[in-house]
């Protein structure tokens, strides 16, 4: 909508000179200051349209990741910070042209306030888009479209074949993650919830039999039971599609869309096969090495 | 370019023959020609012996004729610039993007469809006369096959230049063959299985969820992706559009005033000079100058309107629509693969659910809670528009006349294709594959019907904007080189004989 403004502002100011100079004294004095009108005219059509800065504009590009989901986003050091989504982000800040990188944490419970604020310029941290989190964040992709599957302990694997079996036992719910409502909301599953702030507290809480079981997509899942060995399994009955995005603040259309053509490219040049399977290889996970279905830049 | 061309010649050659006789002509004014010219300021006498030419007089009417002349070729060059700009503008909307939006659309809709029929045909089995029956599901599978075959070489026409598109339209032909082929193999393998409505034999499963992997997993995103870049690619057109219209406009009204201003000076020099009230060629230079000021100046508002008005209410609501379309009929396949796949069904149902979302999206946490929303909301309308999603963004922006009533009518649709779904879930296992062939089958293309009914709608009001656009633009264009030359023209005939006088 902004584009009306500058346009609203033009016609109103030059119309009038137009006529006055046409039927009046000319001279260089006034041809100067209408040089010198215009100048300022023409900067201020061209002038910036959103309030904020572009990712694509961005001196350092700020990206918050998770810090602990082995095989997505791992805090390894200080700033340092390794797994699928840290390599996705790299490569797709590459590709846009960002001159400089810099990581942040972010957590499911944060993430939305870190984009709307500007903190970061850009989350890749499996994000899941909602009609309800599209609202709010502008979504490039999906990068990659994981499934919701459930992780329980070894012991527990023989009752629990799928996600019905977990009526009755209690079910992690980490904080500021949508997928426990997968679960209980929209399967109508009888569960009881146990909050955790992450997934990574979950995890901790399904060892030491505080929770029974933790459902969510199957790339953040295969991280932790590769970790865990044998003292935890995920049982493989997916049930969802899980569209994983990359948040930008809402109305970042030039990022959003030159984001979406570095994934095609990723896709097509075979980056993207080379990186799922360098992370989730090892794993029993489906992987698809074509680009999925976006989302749509708004 | 070649319009500007022409004007940098014909100011040059008014100022050429002026510039030749200057350095011979003016010096001997003072002393030979006495009474000759019956106005010449006695002042003009001892200047034009000084060390300046340009202070004698026909040096003044000259550099006044030159600033003059340099200021209306900025004018035509600004105009014929900011002309081109817009044609560029509309063909790249109206003529490359658009009509991509509409071909890779059809490609999704043929492909998704394909997909379906294929699972209609496996649901069927023996049972050939249920519903539409095993025969008419093949029958579409069939016309959706030619229809994906043609969309594809539509789209691979107007992807152009563009590797990415160009790579992504070759490996969905690629694609298409591997998919007839499984999905050939599953339909016989089904046929010679012979089993009741309902979900397949194992071998003949393994078989469709290859070929629907294939086609939901890789096909479709690459057919869909391919419309949003149209969108991505009209989106920056008309953004750079509108701010070379508006730098347009402010180039214009500058050089505008400037040679308007410049003749106007010139008019009043030679008046006071010559002792002549009126210097009729001039005025009318000056008159068209100024006609072309402004009706540049306004052609070039209404312009940045057209794109904007082709953009917004054209434009946007096809692609939203075609969008829509897309993903209701893949939700549409999510209810056979639902039946088809009972190991999968939790994900189909789920998928269903959120495609629902973004065709009309009210908050509702599972489908029971969905059926009522979409009850209430589409009872509420227009009065109140409680949706959200492709069609639901669209309700809110009914602007074009006839539109309303046509939202209304797909929400309607919509409505008693979601209430078939509830009856299609709760029924039996053999009662639910009939209805789903049957009634739901029927609603869903009453659905579809009124979602293309819509979308005429707003492609109608994009092309005639984009038509109107271009026709203002072509009848200025067209006059542009008349204005130029005869400005030139009037120019020279005005200046010329007072030029003379000084012989």
């Amino acid at each position: 909508m902004r584009p009306l403004g500058p346009r609203a502002g033009t016609a109103p100011t030059t119309r009038p000179a137009v006529l006055r100079t046409g039927a009046g004294v000319p001279g260089a004095r006034r041809a100067g200051a209408v040089l010198a009108a215009l100048a300022l005219l023409v900067t201020g059509a061209c002038g910036s349209q959103r309030p904020f800065t572009s990712i694509l504009d961005q001196e350092t590009l700020v990206i918050g990741v998770k810090p602990d989901q082995p095989g997505l986003g791992l805090k390894v050091g200080e700033g340092r910070y390794e797994g699928f989504d840290v390599d996705i982000a790299t490569e797709v800040a590459r590709r846009i042209g960002a001159p400089k990188v810099e990581f942040v944490t972010v957590l499911s419970s944060n993430r939305q306030d870190f984009i709307q604020s500007g903190k970061v310029g850009m989350v890749v941290a499996t994000y899941s888009i909602t009609p309800v989190s599209r609202s709010h964040v502008t979504f490039a992709g999906p990068y990659y479209v994981a499934h919701q599957d459930t992780l329980v302990r070894a012991e527990d694997r023989m009752e629990i074949d799928n996600v019905r079996d977990l009526k009755g036992r209690r079910l992690c719910q980490a904080a500021g993650s949508n997928s426990w409502r997968r679960v209980k909301e929209e399967r109508q599953i009888a569960v009881e919830l146990v909050p955790a702030a992450t997934y990574g507290e979950c995890v901790a809480k399904l060892r030491d039999g505080a929770v029974d079981a933790v459902s969510t997509d199957d790339l953040i899942l295969a991280g932790f039971s590769a970790r865990a060995g044998s003292a935890l399994r995920i049982i493989n009955a997916p049930f969802t599609d899980e569209r994983l995005g990359i948040g930008l603040r809402k109305g970042d259309l030039d990022g959003c869309e030159a984001v979406n053509r570095a994934l095609t490219a990723m896709y097509q040049d075979g980056t993207a096969e080379k990186l799922l399977k360098k992370w989730f290889g090892a794993s029993s996970l489906a992987l698809t090495f074509t680009v999925p279905q976006f989302e749509g830049c708004a | 370019m070649t319009p500007v061309h022409q004007t940098a010649a014909a100011p040059g050659s008014v100022s050429a023959p002026g510039a030749a006789p200057v350095p011979s002509a003016t010096p001997p004014v003072p002393g030979a020609d006495h009474g000759a010219p019956p106005a010449v300021p006695p002042s003009a006498a001892p200047r034009g012996a000084g060390p300046s030419r340009l202070r004698s007089v026909p040096g003044r009417v000259l550099v006044i004729t030159g600033a003059a002349a340099l200021a209306l070729v900025l004018l035509f060059g600004a105009l014929s610039s900011s002309f081109r700009t817009v044609r560029n503008g509309l063909d790249v909307i109206g003529h490359d993007a658009g009509p991509q939006v509409v071909a890779t659309a059809d490609l999704y809709f043929a492909l998704s469809d394909m997909d379906t029929q294929v699972a209609d045909v496996l649901l069927i089995g023996d049972e050939h006369g249920l519903g539409k029956g095993r025969k008419r599901a093949l029958e579409v599978y069939e016309r959706r096959r030619s229809d994906a075959g043609r969309a594809v070489l539509q789209a691979s026409a107007l992807a152009g230049g563009d590797p990415a598109e160009r790579r992504t339209v070759q490996a969905v032909l690629d694609g298409l063959g591997r998919y007839e082929r499984l999905a050939a193999r599953a339909m016989l393998l089904d046929e010679q299985a012979g089993h009741a409505a309902g979900p397949p034999p194992r071998p003949v499963l393994e078989l469709y969820r290859q070929a629907t992997d294939l086609m939901r997993l890789e096909l479709l995103p690459m057919a869909y992706n391919l419309t949003l870049e149209s969108g991505t690619v009209v989106r920056r057109a008309h953004e750079e559009q509108s701010s070379a219209l508006r730098t347009g406009q402010v180039l214009v009204a500058g050089t505008g005033i400037l040679a308007v201003g410049g003749l106007a000076w010139l008019q009043v020099f030679l008046a006071r000079r010559f002792r002549r009230v009126f210097n009729p060629a001039l005025l009318v230079a000056t008159a068209i100058a100024g006609t072309y000021t402004l009706t540049g100046f306004t052609v070039l508002g209404n312009e940045a309107d057209v794109l904007h008005t082709a953009k917004r209410d054209g434009f946007d609501s096809v692609l939203a629509l075609a969008r829509a379309r897309a993903v209701g009929n893949s939700m549409h396949g999510d209810q056979s693969r639902y039946l088809l796949d009972p190991e999968r069904a939790d994900t189909y149902e789920q998928t269903y659910l959120d495609k629902s979302q973004s065709v009309l999206y009210t908050p509702s946490g599972n489908l029971a809670a969905y059926y009522k929303a979409v009850d209430a909301g589409v009872d509420a309308y227009p009065a109140k528009n409680a949706f959200l999603g492709l069609v639901g963004q669209e309700a809110d922006l009914a602007r074009l006349p006839g539109s309303e009533a046509a939202i209304i009518e797909v929400l309607r649709r919509y409505q008693e294709f979601q209430q078939g779904d509830y009856l299609m879930r709760k029924a039996g296992p053999r009662e639910a594959v009939e209805e789903l062939v049957g009634r739901l089958e029927t609603r869903f293309g009453a659905y579809d019907a009124a979602l293309v009914k819509l979308a005429g709608l707003h492609k109608t009001a994009f092309d005639r904007a984009v038509r109107s656009g271009e026709e203002q633009v072509e009848e200025l264009w067209f006059l542009l080189p008349v204005a130029m030359i005869s400005t030139a023209v009037l120019i020279v005939a005005g200046v010329w004989p007072r030029l003379s006088e000084y012989r």
